[in-house]
């Protein structure tokens, strides 16, 4: 050791230096382990969004495949063209010809979280002129306002789109209710409707066992998250506390019933 | 002169011999209103006369009154939503707002309302597990008090066009009308046409809640059902033609088990068309007449009519716009929906 012929202090500090580099080293490996973990996190989210595009793609290809031939073979683009431009850019809807081309039948699926949901289907008469004949779809979904807002007549493609948007979004709202309530049994539904526009929700604080009543809006239709947490308590000061503030905007930024195992985790609620 | 007045008294008889007995329990138990030992003490075994002085006397004893036997009229009807007859009504023009009535101010406005139009009236409003807004009304007039033993039932999905009524008089209807018209934030309401003694089959068929059978691609189960035939030509045809009309009828009625309706009528204001009747054809005013089916289950009976081969197919508008339309009357004129030449009563 070199250090030794040139004095104790002299060591000492070359000790120091030696220590300090080793403890960056240490927080530059746990730097290290912290993005890796973030690398390996994006990659499963690219993964899923990689799956859903796949999903997505197949099913437009099962549209493009199977319709598309049998359709150019027996109607003329000509003549349909809202079912022609339907079909070449048509996203997730299956689509068939009915009544040698006078009408199309269209099936609207509906999944969330990677789940198939309920497939909702619509009778369409093209001729003379574009027209609702038949349908599944339940009466709280604005059917005949969609139709007339987004132009059906001339743009057949908007109004499926619209849609099957709120369709998604009701499915998966109702989907998030089934999940509350299978796996939350702690936490109490006060109120929700047909639509799954409005939710109230009882939660109980752990130690203190306050009541907490949490109310959240679906205003947006074709939103699977609210548009407004409202909170209310017996204990004036809670909703203001920083916890619940964090508490609510989790909950206008991720699925109900994934918040509340946040919330569970972090002790906020039973 | 004891809490439960004559008509309480009658209300309660008249409930007692309505429930069955083994049922009568499960119903007490939800009503909250007897206590623990109260409901040890009734003895579901005796007899209809004897379960009702049991009752009319604890009632006396806990100071029950009118109002709270109502309310166990209305756990009963609740449970048991398809005895009488059910009547469905229809909102229209939602104002922007109607998307977002909610419970709580939907009762409000509705009690406030109804009131506002009518001095005496008594109303109970109860959510029940479906999300169905149930709705009791006794109605009195100007000079007297609500009559507990006529009551109208009211049944509305938030957030839905449909109201379910029993029974309201034409003098109630009205002032209802308006109440629901008001507090669902709709601008107005009309007759929708349909009505059944099921109450959960004319929900169903509005709610789209029951199996609908739609064209699609993919080989249809209903068609290789019918597959297994002999290898005979003939019998394949056959097949193949009794398959097609089983698809048509399942498109029209839909498929598995269907609303129980228990009757289509069709009013008739056409003109009598039969080229070897002269002075029935000739006649200036339209011909009038009224043709109705009826069936323990309308729709089952009309599906096995057309996939059989009874009715012809396609199936004929006129039938399928019971469950197209979600209607069980319709008024048939010579301008009105569908060629009135289609309906044949020697359809069925």
């Amino acid at each position: 050791m070199c250090a030794l012929s040139e004095g104790v202090l002299s060591h000492l500090s070359l000790l120091e230096v030696q220590a300090r580099s080793r403890k960056s080293r240490l927080q530059q490996q746990s730097r290290v382990m912290e993005l890796k973990a973030k690398v390996e996190a994006l990659k499963t989210q690219r993964e899923q969004l990689k799956a859903q595009i796949q999903t997505h793609q197949v099913w437009g290809l099962m549209v493009a495949e199977c319709d598309f031939r049998s359709l150019l073979a027996c109607c003329n683009p000509l003549f349909f063209p809202a079912l022609f431009y339907l079909l070449i850019s048509s996203g997730g809807y299956d689509i068939i010809k009915t009544r040698k081309g006078k009408g199309a039948c269209v099936s609207i699926a509906t999944a969330y979280e990677d789940v198939f949901l309920d497939t909702f289907n619509l009778e369409i008469d093209l001729k003379p002129t574009v027209k609702i004949n038949r349908h599944n779809i339940p009466p709280f979904i604005p059917l005949n306002n969609l139709a007339e807002q987004n132009n059906m007549q001339t743009d057949l493609r908007v109004f499926l789109d619209t849609l099957s948007q709120h369709l998604n979004a009701f499915a998966g709202r109702k989907q998030q209710l089934k999940l509350v309530k299978e796996k939350h049994k702690s936490v109490e539904v006060m109120e929700s409707n047909v639509l799954c526009s409005l939710l109230v929700l009882l939660f109980t604080v752990p130690r203190e066992k306050t009541a907490v009543l949490c109310t959240l809006d679906y205003t947006d239709h074709t939103r699977c998250l609210p548009t407004r947490v409202h909170l209310e308590s017996e204990d004036k000061q809670l909703p203001d506390s920083p916890q619940w503030e964090k508490n609510c905007s989790l909950l206008m930024e991720t699925p109900v019933h994934k918040a509340l195992i946040t919330m569970k985790k972090m002790g906020s609620i039973v | 002169m004891g809490s439960m007045d004559n008509t309480a008294k009658r209300l309660l008889q008249r409930l007692v011999r309505r429930i069955p007995s083994q049922m009568l329990k499960t119903t007490l138990d939800k009503w909250s209103r007897l206590t623990a030992a109260q409901r040890q003490s009734m003895d579901y075994t005796e007899s209809k006369w004897a379960l009702t002085e049991k009752l009319l006397a604890i009632c006396e004893e806990n100071e029950l009154t009118v109002k709270h036997i109502a309310e166990l009229e209305m756990i009963h009807v609740i449970e048991n939503p398809n005895l009488g007859m059910w009547y469905v009504f229809q909102l229209m023009d939602p104002q922007d707002d109607a998307h977002s009535v909610e419970l709580t101010q939907f009762k409000e406005q509705f009690k406030s309302h109804l009131s506002e139009l009518i001095r005496h009236v008594s109303i109970k409003i109860k959510k029940h597990t479906d999300e169905a807004v149930w709705i009791r009304i006794a109605w009195g007039d100007t000079f007297s008090r609500p009559n507990h033993l006529k009551p109208t039932y009211v049944v509305h999905y938030l957030q839905t066009p449909y109201v379910f009524l029993t029974s309201p008089t034409s003098k109630q209807k009205p002032l209802l009308s308006q109440a629901l018209v008001l507090s669902t934030r709709y601008q107005a309401i009309k007759d929708a046409n349909l009505s059944g003694r099921k109450l959960t089959a004319i929900r169903d068929l509005l709610m789209k809640q029951y199996l609908q059978v739609f064209p699609t691609k993919f080989p249809s189960p209903l068609a290789e059902r019918n597959c297994v035939v002999s290898n005979l030509h003939i019998e394949k045809e056959q097949a193949g033609s009794a398959a097609n009309r089983h698809q048509m009828a399942c498109e029209a009625f839909g498929d598995g088990i269907l609303p129980q309706l228990q009757s289509a009528v069709y009013k008739l204001e056409t003109k009598f068309r039969d080229h070897t009747n002269k002075t029935m054809t000739e006649r200036d005013e339209p011909f009038k007449c009224v043709v109705k089916f009826a069936s323990t289950n309308l729709l089952e009976s009309l599906r096995h009519s057309a996939s059989s081969g009874v009715a012809s197919t396609p199936v004929t508008p006129l039938l399928s716009s019971v469950p197209l339309k979600g209607k069980n009357y319709f008024v048939i004129t010579d301008n009105g929906p569908g060629p009135s030449s289609q309906m044949k009563p020697s359809q069925k």
